[in-house]
């Protein structure tokens, strides 16, 4: 059973449609990424499972029911976002004061752990606190209020490296001891790609990829060496991405059999994975491609959850 | 799931329905009293502070037997000031803890419900207070001087009921007023607002051209006088009503978003 199902849900914004027209479930006790470009729609999309905004049409189902001016279902959510705004006269402690009220399985020990380890002030007032230290307020909400769904959209602006591997870490440590569901909203992609099991992609309010992480990074190759080699590789296939440095070239084409390694191979071609952010850019940066790579990855993805 | 299966069987969400989550959000509201109670009545301590001064200076400077002049304080209207906060802490509450409280997985019901209760709570309060002071005001004499704030011709006059239920409706009054503007703000944004007071102004201009033109302005004085201050007071509660209803419907489709 999903945690999440959303169907053909769509949110337009005067002219603008911030989600279009999309079906997506989530699974229990995943983490998730949630990535895409800047205005892809990925906050609107946790606002309207947040019950925070109101879709234009389509469903949104959360536990079973609809998160909207729903307080059962409310209550299991908690979303931590980077535009949070807080109370006029709050100072950080009274964001932990007030956590317990509002999170049922929060942890006051596990907070007063990471509010040290990310050394964040007690008694500054919010409007007073860097960039970095906003974030490690909601990243330390977000983990120990232990919500079984739980959000986090951008968490990490202004984090300083050591602080969010620390939050990869504590998050990690934590969904071991205590499973949830997590969706993470990144641009980091690269530093996150360990941390997620199932990867979407949005673009421009459309879900380009919906597929196991490690399923996703098998779709897609690069391969490099000569750029006649390279060319005669490619000719015929979904071509990603294409760079040329003089004579050599890189290409990023999708799912190659084991029979198109051997010729790679044979042919002189470097072959390496590609990364994940690799993966996301050439997938947001062009459309047409990214629908071919897309259904190639979904459609493995999808087989496991028929339903 | 089986955390949540268990959270949500019959037995247990009906332990855990909204009514706590509206009392927390009373806790939310209520977690800076400075801002509520604290800074409100260093305020009115000052402004006490000023007309004890003032009735003093008049007091010493009028020749002695005659007193008449600190009389006129009667007609304060200092006390205004209490009022006029109460509606911009209505402001800061629903322009700020709203966001804030959606963010802390609040429905907006519980979070309207928990604001009217802050709004009840705070009323009680400082009716207390304001009744207090007028007894008190009274039993001095006017502070040893004849002077008049918390007792005047419009207020703080009357049985105990009288005063209490007047000032706790009028500061009802304003608590909801301030809330259901702000709630526009927050929904339409500046928009909303010009739209709104455009809206009052044009009501307010053809209200006032009926009463020109049916020459009425007699019987709406006449209408203030029979009421008198208390049943003004009870009338207010009508508008009130309205303005929490207003409010209400209008957060019920608000969103964080800017």
């Amino acid at each position: 059973m999903s945690v999440v199902e959303i169907s053909n849900l769509t949110k337009r914004f005067g002219s603008v449609l911030a989600v279009d027209d999309v079906t997506l479930s989530f699974e229990p006790d995943v983490i998730h990424g949630l990535l895409g470009r800047n205005g892809a729609g990925k906050t609107t999309l946790m606002q309207l499972l947040t019950g925070q905004d109101f879709a234009t049409s389509g469903t949104v189902s959360v536990f079973g029911a609809t998160p909207v001016e729903n307080a059962h279902v409310m209550k299991h959510i908690c979303f931590i976002k980077e535009s949070q705004k807080y109370p006029e006269d709050f100072r950080v402690k009274h964001v932990f004061k007030n956590a317990p009220l509002f999170f049922e399985n929060w942890d006051a020990a596990f907070a007063d752990k990471l509010i040290g380890e990310f050394r964040l002030p007690l008694g500054r007032r919010i409007k007073k606190l860097s960039r970095g230290q906003l974030s490690a307020l909601g990243v330390i909400v977000g983990l120990a209020s232990r919500a079984p769904l739980t959000f986090f959209d951008e968490p990490y602006l202004g984090l300083d490296a050591v602080a969010r591997q620390l939050f990869y870490d504590r998050l990690l440590e934590d969904f071991a001891e205590h499973p949830r569901t997590v969706i993470l909203s990144t641009h980091l992609i690269d530093e996150v790609q360990n941390l997620l099991e199932h990867v979407i992609v949005i673009n421009e309010g459309r879900i380009l990829v919906d597929s196991d992480a490690e399923e996703l990074r098998g779709s897609a190759t690069t391969v490099a060496g000569t750029a006649r080699a390279v060319d005669a590789f490619t000719a015929g296939r979904t071509v990603l991405s294409r760079q040329g440095l003089g004579s050599l070239a890189q290409a990023t084409v999708t799912r190659l059999s084991a029979e198109d390694r051997s010729a790679a191979a044979a042919a002189g071609l470097d072959i390496a994975p590609v990364s994940l952010q690799q993966l996301v850019v050439s997938l947001s940066g062009d459309a047409d491609t990214a629908a071919a790579a897309a259904s190639s990855a979904t459609t493995v993805s999808r087989k496991g959850q028929e339903r | 799931m089986t955390t949540l299966v268990s959270a949500t069987s019959p037995a247990a969400s009906h332990a855990t329905t909204s009514a706590p989550r509206v009392v927390n959000v009373l806790r939310l509201h209520l977690t800076n009293k400075f801002t509520t109670l604290g800074l409100p009545l260093l305020i009115l301590s000052f402004i006490f502070g000023v007309n004890y001064v003032i009735w003093l200076l008049i007091y010493t400077s009028t020749p002695g037997g005659d007193r008449e002049a600190v009389q006129g304080t009667q007609y304060s209207g200092s006390i205004a000031y209490v009022f006029i906060y109460m509606a911009i802490i209505a402001v800061q509450v629903v322009l700020r803890t709203f966001p804030f409280a959606l963010g802390f997985s609040v429905t907006r019901r519980d979070f309207a419900l928990g604001t009217a209760l802050l709004f009840g709570v705070l009323s009680l309060i400082y009716s207390a207070i304001l009744t207090a002071m007028s007894y008190l005001e009274n039993a001095t004499d006017g502070w040893g001087l004849g002077g008049h704030m918390f007792s005047t011709v419009w207020y703080g006059t009357g049985s105990l009921g009288e005063r209490f239920s007047q000032e706790f409706f009028g500061l009802l009054f304003f608590f909801f007023v301030g809330a259901a503007i702000s709630t526009v703000y927050l929904r339409w944004r500046a928009i909303g607002q010009t739209v709104l007071w455009g809206a009052i102004v044009l009501i307010g201009v053809a209200a006032m051209a009926l009463i020109t033109l049916t020459n009425s302005w007699a019987s709406v004085g006449q209408w203030f006088v029979d009421a008198g201050p208390y049943g003004v007071a009870a009338w207010s509660l009508v508008i009130t009503a309205a303005a929490a209803l207003f409010g209400f419907l209008i957060l019920r489709r608000a969103t964080p978003v800017a």
